[in-house]
């Protein structure tokens, strides 16, 4: 079973945003929401570097963590996912995740925030596979139509990796022992790290009623 | 307020800023950036990495919004422990000692009763506006705890016996319940503590109380006071003063995510938030104990405004004695006028 991951080189990333355009464009995100963004170190001078970021699917996921109503849940594929009929919006997520992933379309008074919205891997919800509701709710399920993530996908220096964690984990070392430096593989440390020893991933909870 | 947040960041900001920055033009090279580092270790982004790990740096991005310059904030890791370790597990043993306690008390040992017997002649203890003030507070706060209590605990206790559909709806109901009901409490608060204040004065005798408490629940002693004894002036200056101030600003911080504050901001706010009100429910659940079943007729006292003279001398001894004075040493009842109909409690023994 694959355990898929997204991975960012940043020896090729070069600022382009067409990450964060495929990505609204494939699952008509919602004004405001953005699921991916693409962030620049050093912007303008020498040393630039650039990391596109959005969900990393973790496996020890804090936002699963610390939801108080227990929405969320993680596929066979190690994809993590949400139940927005579950969502109260009470952004606890937004406090706990690393990278800052999940998205609310309202930030209002009264913590009238709407429910969450963050990037599923382009793999849907828990509503039937490829149904209006489920591209409704959570955009396109394309790992259900059998294809990877559109950001990476529609990536033009194919900086930015999503696929099975070993195949793309492969891909990266064979750029790093050819082009002899750039070796970091950004944010792998904190959304699939060690974590506790000896712990499996949580089993996939599956759909929740 | 947004005014105000951003003169605290800014503040903030300049006195963390200022030193980091006196040290390093003093003779530190400036080698960490990636430009310098680059032209020494061509292959070496060390000091991009040291900048994506940076807590609360931002870097450019062409997402506006808030903190979305952010690579990775480590502290939610931080306050996910805090959160479900500290202050869900620790907080849970509390909450269940405390009703443990309350519970042997009540069993073990009785509610405190009044040892004479009732006169029949009713004592105005609180008036309308009192009685209003109290229990707006009251059950605004019920409101809030419960609330509050679902939303930490619920996960663990609730889910797993009413399934996911339901408790959803449920805390989603009571999440916006939290939310707006807050405010009835945070205005109403200090109307109650305006009017009470006056009594609630520290006075000497009330020292005494607190020497002969452990006699007054063990053994029913009777212990002089004011109008409001020690420990109801510890749960005023301490809880209904001091932590109402502490749970209110850390919970306006979290109700209004529209003057985008930064996360590690609600993440501290959060923590105070929670720490502060479990401390008010701990209070809480002594206070409606010794309110209601804990101790006889104290209940019906805030309910009706009225207590029996048996009740006043014996719990309230000074209070009893003043107004006695007051009233020209006549029948106390003068005092407030006529007993109004159904609320003196000598009418249901």
């Amino acid at each position: 079973m694959a355990r898929m991951k997204f991975l960012c080189d940043a020896e090729r990333c070069i600022e382009c945003n067409g990450c964060v355009t495929a990505c609204k464009s494939e699952h008509e995100v919602p004004w405001g929401v953005n699921r991916r963004r693409v962030v620049t170190i050093n912007d303008g001078v020498p040393g630039e570097k650039s990391i596109s970021v959005a969900c990393m699917h973790c496996s020890d996921a804090p936002c699963m963590a610390v939801c108080p109503v227990d929405c969320f849940y993680r596929t066979d594929d190690g994809v993590v996912l949400h139940d927005k009929d579950l969502c109260i919006g009470c952004g606890y997520c937004f406090y706990a995740c690393p990278f800052g992933a999940p998205q609310f379309p309202q930030a209002g008074a009264f913590g009238l925030r709407g429910k969450m919205d963050k990037c599923t891997f382009c793999n849907g919800g828990p509503e039937e596979d490829r149904s209006a509701v489920e591209f409704q709710k959570y955009g396109r399920n394309r790992l259900a139509e059998g294809k990877l993530p559109a950001c990476a996908e529609m990536c033009s220096t194919k900086a930015l990796l999503g696929g099975d964690g070993d195949v793309i984990a492969d891909i990266y070392r064979e750029r790093v022992f050819k082009r002899g430096k750039g070796s970091e593989v950004w944010g792998w440390g904190t959304a699939y790290g060690p974590g506790k020893p000896g712990a499996a991933p949580a089993p996939a909870a599956g759909a929740k009623s | 307020m947004l005014k105000l947040l951003r003169l605290a960041r800014w503040s903030l900001a300049a006195l963390v800023f200022a030193f980091p920055a006196a040290a390093a033009a003093q003779g530190k090279p400036a080698q960490d950036s990636q430009a310098e580092r680059q032209q020494v270790q061509p292959y070496n982004n060390a000091p991009v990495w040291r900048d994506v790990r940076k807590e609360g740096q931002e870097h450019y991005t062409s997402i506006k919004g808030r903190e979305t310059g952010v690579l990775v904030q480590s502290a939610g890791e931080t306050w996910r422990q805090i959160r479900n370790n500290l202050v869900t597990v620790w907080g849970g043993f509390a909450l269940i000692i405390a009703l443990a306690i309350i519970a042997a008390i009540y069993f073990a040992v009785g509610p405190v009763k009044t040892h004479d017997k009732p006169t029949g002649r009713m004592v105005p203890r609180f008036s309308q506006i009192e009685r209003w003030a109290h229990w707006t507070v009251a059950i605004s706060f019920c409101v809030l705890a419960v609330s509050g209590l679902v939303m930490l605990f619920g996960k663990h206790v609730l889910l797993p016996l009413i399934g996911y559909t339901l408790f959803s709806w449920l805390t989603s109901l009571l999440k916006n319940l939290h939310n707006f009901v807050s405010p009835v409490f945070i205005l109403s608060v200090p109307v109650l503590v305006l009017i009470f204040i006056r009594d609630n004065l520290p006075k000497s005798y009330d020292f005494a109380w607190f020497a002969k408490a452990w006699g007054l629940f063990m053994r029913n002693e009777h212990i002089p006071s004011g109008r409001f004894n020690g420990g109801e002036k510890v749960w005023f200056w301490g809880f209904v003063v001091g932590l109402t101030i502490v749970s209110s600003v850390t919970g306006l911080i979290l109700l209004f995510p529209n003057f985008d504050q930064t996360r590690s901001t609600m993440q501290l706010a959060w923590i105070f938030h929670a720490l502060s009100a479990l401390l008010f429910i701990l209070g809480a659940l002594g206070h409606i104990y010794v309110g209601t079943i804990g101790v006889e007729d104290a209940y019906q006292c805030m309910r009706t405004g009225y207590v029996d003279e048996a009740w006043a001398k014996e719990h309230h001894e000074y209070w009893y004695n003043d107004i006695k004075s007051n009233a020209g040493g006549g029948a106390p009842a003068a005092a407030g006028g006529a007993v109004p109909a159904g609320a003196p409690q000598a009418e249901r023994k």
